[in-house]
């Protein structure tokens, strides 16, 4: 075992975040999803009577609406929702001081790297574990400049008409099953505002964590960055490793708006057996700007695709995105881009990786409504399989109504190459090894985009996974 | 109900097409008409159909089935068109006919028949071949497929054997030339061709009509088997008029080292459906798709492909191109399938299509499916205008504006026959295609 | 010429992995410490093949012979062992790895070069590999470069030799380092060659060109001619010349057969 133990060199053969915590829950509803259970998360909140509502016709809807039939393989799915509960509640209050966080909780959060994180370069931190941010916390200067960062149950407290002419707007209820669910059950996740023209030149932070078993997730994150605003947000999502399934569903919406610019990074390396099932959706104003760097490693299934609607003229949308499928994983992965408005653009950049028997798939959209002119779009998705028994799919949606659009979409799929591989292992490198390093250069254009303890992260895991994958 | 009319769409009208028929062929027909009563009407729901609404397209009620006598082999009576299009394009192995439906008129060079080359209609192959038909018909294209390919099991009028034995060589096409004259009617046909090992053979079909009062729908089922290392190529040219529904299964068999090609050409139809499946079944087969479509008015082509790569070493390469004015629409939905083990795959798709006017819309789905490590797949869709610096450049030398673009499209469409050697079918296509253009201002 | 040769091969036959393609065909060649041998023949001589069996591709398989690599049997090591053992094919190709920067590729290269526990100072590493590119006439802008990816020909051979410099072999293999090259760029190349073998006087060079060129610039102690995968003349640079004047056709003729086992340096 290492003994020069820093945050880096944690034990590799491992999935790094396979530990428990013991914690006691201050309360936990029952398993499954009823209508009481969605009456006692709104009562825990103590949440106004609009929001009750609004939670329990999702629940209506929720149940009307069948089980997507295509994206990853769901047919287990039910059983494992009657299984889990939809809400347990960690501590009482959420905390301003780390110090005031219960030491269960804090641990867990340490071994996971922050607050050390947040001392480092961050402008804010907030932290999910199970149902409810547990802390939150926002450098001073930005408090004093209006910045909001709050979790998303203060939000709606400290600044309900904000909240509520944005909630619900980007992605309603009744948008897919998942943020129907969503819409009756959330807890936690992150209310950001961005007032006019402050740049935030640091990203903010937000760590999910599910600890217990048959634990449910369902965060959910509303994000406004003012005209003429810059903000960069960062999720990351760990979970222990249990027998049982566990899901998380969050919905995240984002208005970027007139000249402002947003980043939103995500990266998921959830334990192989959750069932991750997001909605992600930003809407971009006239010369707005929104990037997506969406990285998917963990999780037995994931199906996400962030979307950009580019509602102003000159807005910009952007998605990049890294899928890992290991052994028995389906990424279904991908991105909306809908252009709305004249002279947007957009661009996707795919790149994923097959080993074992993993499978990804990239699913897109790139619309052109009638009247976009000048819409300009660029789709690449690139695909490298590792074994014969690796899978990967493309499934891209082009619709265009607009004459005066340029729309291109280019599709690879390849596998290591063996005279790659010979030429690196001439000059003495190790064929994992180099095998290792062809997959990190494959990834290379959007691995560097990544804030660095990720970046440093998703090489340790590609490392891991190409060891013994030659010979 | 129309069930009692014998001309309907009906239980009635598939005992009728079967009387005389060999027993085998009548059990086929009922089981295809059952299937077809038990399979629903496919909608915008289903991935397949997703941008072709057949609710708002397509009437099949309103349609009945041509009922008037063949028309007489005798090229004077002939409608004029027909007669022309024979003549742009004339040298051939052998000659079919079809008007309304049915076969009229068939010949094949005697050097061939002796060799042992079959082309005939179906009927008569049905009287001279009974062996070989119940042997191929409807097992490429069989009636469990789908909707459409019941319908045409169940109701086929009539259709094309061709047959080329073990070995031989065919250094011209056969030509397929059809004619279809009747409003409201729904004409069903099949072609079934059939290549024995290291034979080679060129197919090209063409369908015209003029414009129709009323809706009328014609349906073709397409069986094409390459054998061993045989050499086929597969050509339909679509040149319909207004009110036109084209709906067309296609499905090819490459057996080992065969060279199997298609070329799909839509040009006329208000609604053209295209389904296109290439089954790559030996090692070492190759299939190049091409596809070339130029929509104006309010037309509506939907292109439905798949190549499915089952063995190693095989090899697809689909290029469709189309160009679309006034408010047509046009859809490419097409998928590469690569199954497991098939190694060493190496499979291409590109689709690209200009839009000419405020009007026009696509919808481009290219699709990979890849379950073997060791292949070589991509696919590329683009979707833009008229390059304008070429525009630019031709306009510098003195061409006006509609001459210049009319130049740049054929540039952009020439790509797809460049790819195809059939000189006949080029110069008809790029005239046919200067007709369209020339409306275009 | 030394005693005890670094390379001994003695009737090497190969062919190309799953098929009966027999492209060497029992090939004898011996070279000693510090030596400079040049090996030419006519398209399709196996020459290439040569340097690959050599440099262990996977793609060839030796289906008889011995080669020797100062004293130890080479066939039996993987690619990267070779490397580790001293042996450097500069590639008549060199192959492109998008994503992974030379100074990357480099440093994990040089490392693994190491004796085992020993880590590569990663200052000392730039500042080697910054004198090495400044002896090649190499932009250091060049080190955050994708390997040969988007090259010219003549910087993928110049990044070929930087990566000789880096890793310095006892025997480089140099396969038609010369072709693709301009005059200048074949200048360059040679003189970093030369500047190795002027530090490194018992590094040994096997050049494999099909031109004479090459030679006015690294001068052979030994010339040999291949044809139909095995050596068929041998003999100092006066035999490259006469390959010069004469072209290659003299060989043509020769009978496989009746030429038996061919001369050895």
């Amino acid at each position: 075992m290492p003994v020069n133990e820093t945050v880096g060199d944690l034990n590799l053969d491992e999935y790094k975040y396979d530990f428990i915590t013991t914690s006691e829950p201050v309360f936990r509803a029952q398993k499954g999803l009823s209508e009481e259970v969605v009456r006692q998360i709104s009562a825990h909140k103590d949440e106004p009577e609009w929001m009750l509502d609004f939670r329990l016709k999702a629940l209506k809807v929720y149940e009307s609406k069948p089980m997507p039939k295509w994206g990853g393989d769901l047919d287990g799915l039910e059983a494992v929702l009657d299984e889990i509960y939809f809400y347990v509640r960690p501590q009482d209050q959420m905390e301003r001081s780390w110090d005031d966080v219960p030491d269960e909780i804090k641990n867990t959060f340490e071994k996971l790297g922050i607050p050390e994180a947040e001392r480092k370069v961050l402008a804010g931190v907030g932290a999910q574990y199970e149902s409810e941010m547990v802390y939150h916390s926002l450098r001073e200067e930005w408090q004093k400049q209006g910045v909001i960062f709050d979790s998303i149950e203060d939000g709606l407290k400290n600044h309900p008409e904000l909240f509520r002419e944005h909630f619900g707007t980007i992605i309603p209820t009744g948008d897919n099953k998942f943020s129907a669910m969503n819409s009756a059950v959330w807890s936690g996740g992150s209310f950001v505002y961005v007032p006019k023209g402050v740049s935030l030149d640091t990203p903010l932070q937000a760590y999910f964590r599910v600890n217990q078993e048959r634990m449910g997730q369902f965060e959910r994150t509303l994000i406004i960055i003012d005209e003429g605003a810059q903000a960069h947000y960062i999720e990351g999502c760990t979970a222990p490793v249990y027998s049982t399934e566990s899901f998380h569903s969050g919905v995240i919406e984002i208005i970027v708006k007139d000249n402002a610019r947003f980043r939103y990074t995500t990266i998921q390396n959830w334990s192989n057996n959750m069932y991750n099932l997001v909605t992600q959706r930003a809407i971009v104003g006239a010369g707005g700007h929104m990037e997506w760097l969406d990285g998917n490693l963990g999780s037995k299934l994931t199906m996400k695709y962030p979307s950009c609607y580019l509602m102003g003229e000159g807005a910009h949308g952007e998605i990049l995105s890294i899928a890992y499928s290991g052994d028995g994983q389906h990424q279904d992965t991908g991105g909306k881009v809908v252009h709305v408005a004249p002279y947007t653009t957009s661009s996707i950049v795919s790149k994923s990786i097959s080993k074992g028997t993993g499978r990804s798939t990239y699913r897109g959209l790139c619309k052109v409504h009638e009247g976009a002119h000048h819409a300009r779009s660029n789709v690449e998705c690139d695909a490298l399989l590792i074994n014969d028994t690796s899978r990967t799919d493309t499934y891209p949606y082009i619709e265009i109504e607009e004459s005066d659009a340029s729309v291109g979409h280019e599709a690879s799929v390849s596998k290591i190459g063996e005279e790659q591989l010979f030429y690196l292992t001439s000059r003495g490198i190790r064929a994992d090894e180099a095998m290792a390093m062809i997959v990190r250069g494959f990834i290379e254009p959007i691995a560097k985009q990544l804030p660095l303890e990720y970046a440093v992260e998703l090489n340790r895991l590609i490392e891991m996974e190409m060891e013994g994958s030659v010979g | 109900m129309s069930d009692s009319t014998t001309d309907a769409l009906s239980a009635v009208a598939v005992d009728r097409l079967s009387l005389g028929e060999p027993q085998w062929l009548r059990e086929q027909r009922a089981h295809a008409w059952d299937v077809y009563e038990r399979t629903p009407m496919p909608t915008t729901r289903l991935e397949q159909w997703r941008y072709t609404d057949l609710a708002k397209t397509l009437d099949l009620s309103a349609l009945t089935l041509s009922e008037s006598q063949p028309a007489q082999d005798d090229p004077t009576t002939w409608p004029e068109r027909l007669r022309v299009a024979m003549d742009e394009d004339h040298a051939a192995s052998g000659h079919i006919v079809f008007i309304d439906g049915r076969v009229v008129h068939s010949d094949l060079d005697p050097s061939l028949v002796a060799k042992g080359v079959i082309l005939m209609s179906l009927h008569e192959a049905l009287d001279q071949h009974s062996h070989l038909l119940r042997e191929h018909l409807t097992t490429t294209v069989p009636a469990e497929d789908g909707k459409f390919e019941a319908l045409n099991a169940a109701l086929w009028a009539d259709g094309i054997f061709l047959y080329v034995p073990k070995g031989t060589q065919l250094d011209l096409p056969v030509r397929v030339t059809r004619w279809l004259s009747e409003s409201g009617t729904a004409y069903f046909s099949r072609v079934l061709i059939v290549a024995e090992s290291h034979s080679r053979i060129s197919y090209v079909d063409e369908v015209l009509s003029d414009d129709f009062s009323s809706q009328t729908f014609t349906s073709t089922a397409v069986e094409v088997v390459a054998r061993d290392g045989s050499q086929v190529q597969y050509v339909a040219v679509q040149r319909l008029g207004t009110n036109a529904f084209y709906q067309s299964v296609q499905r090819t068999l490459a057996h080992r080292d065969s060279k199997l090609d298609t070329l799909n050409v839509g040009l006329g139809a208000s609604v053209s459906r295209v389904d296109l499946n290439a089954k790559l079944i030996g090692p070492g087969a190759n299939s190049d798709m091409l596809g070339l479509y130029f929509g104006d008015a309010s037309q509506h082509f939907d292109f439905n492909t798949s190549q499915d790569h089952l063995e190693p070493n095989t090899g697809s390469d689909l290029l469709y191109k189309g160009a679309l004015d006034g408010d047509s629409r046009a859809v490419f939905r097409g998928i590469i399938r690569v199954h497991p083990g098939a190694q060493k795959t190496d499979a291409y798709q590109t689709c690209r299509t200009l839009l000419l006017s405020p009007g026009a819309r696509v919808d481009s789905l290219p699709n990979l499916e890849i379950e073997a490590d060791d292949v070589k797949c991509s696919h590329g869709a683009t979707v833009g205008q008229l390059d304008a610096e070429a525009k630019f450049y031709l306009m510098s030398r003195g061409l006006d504006r509609v001459q210049a673009e009319r130049l740049v499209v054929l540039g952009f469409l020439g790509e797809v026959m460049s790819r195809l050697p059939l000189g006949g079918v080029v110069d008809k296509v790029t005239r046919a295609i200067e007709e369209k253009l020339a409306q275009h201002g | 010429m030394s005693d005890v040769p670094v390379l001994r091969i003695e009737g090497l036959e190969a062919k190309v992995a799953e098929s009966e393609l027999g492209i060497l065909n029992g090939l004898d060649l011996q070279i000693g410490k510090g030596e400079i041998h040049a090996i030419m023949g006519p398209n399709g001589s196996g020459k290439s093949t040569l340097a690959k069996v050599l440099a262990g591709h996977p793609g060839y398989e030796v289906t008889s012979g011995t080669v020797t690599f100062r004293g130890e049997d080479l066939l039996t090591l993987e690619a990267d062992e070779r490397s580790l053992a001293g042996v450097f094919l500069a590639f008549q190709y060199p192959v492109e790895i998008a994503g992974v920067s030379i100074a990357n590729f480099l440093r994990t290269a040089v490392q693994a070069h190491l004796p085992e526990g020993e880590e590569l100072d990663i200052f000392d590493f730039s500042d080697i590999l910054t004198e090495r590119m400044a002896m090649l006439d190499m932009d250091v802008t060049f080190a955050e470069r994708h390997v040969n990816d988007g090259f010219s020909g003549g910087e993928k051979k110049r990044n070929e030799i930087l990566q000789m410099a880096m890793l310095k072999p006892k025997l480089a293999v140099m396969d038609e380092t010369d072709s693709g090259l301009d005059i200048d760029a074949l200048k360059i190349v040679a003189d970093g060659v030369n500047k190795l073998l002027a530090e490194d006087p018992d590094m040994s060079v096997l050049l494999i060109t099909h031109y004479q060129r090459l030679l006015d610039y690294i001068k052979p102690h030994h010339v040999h001619v291949m044809v139909d995968g095995r050596i068929v003349e041998s003999g100092g640079p006066e035999v490259a010349l006469e390959l010069e004047a004469n072209g290659y056709r003299t060989y043509e003729t020769i009978e496989p057969s009746a030429n038996g086992s061919a001369p050895v340096a």
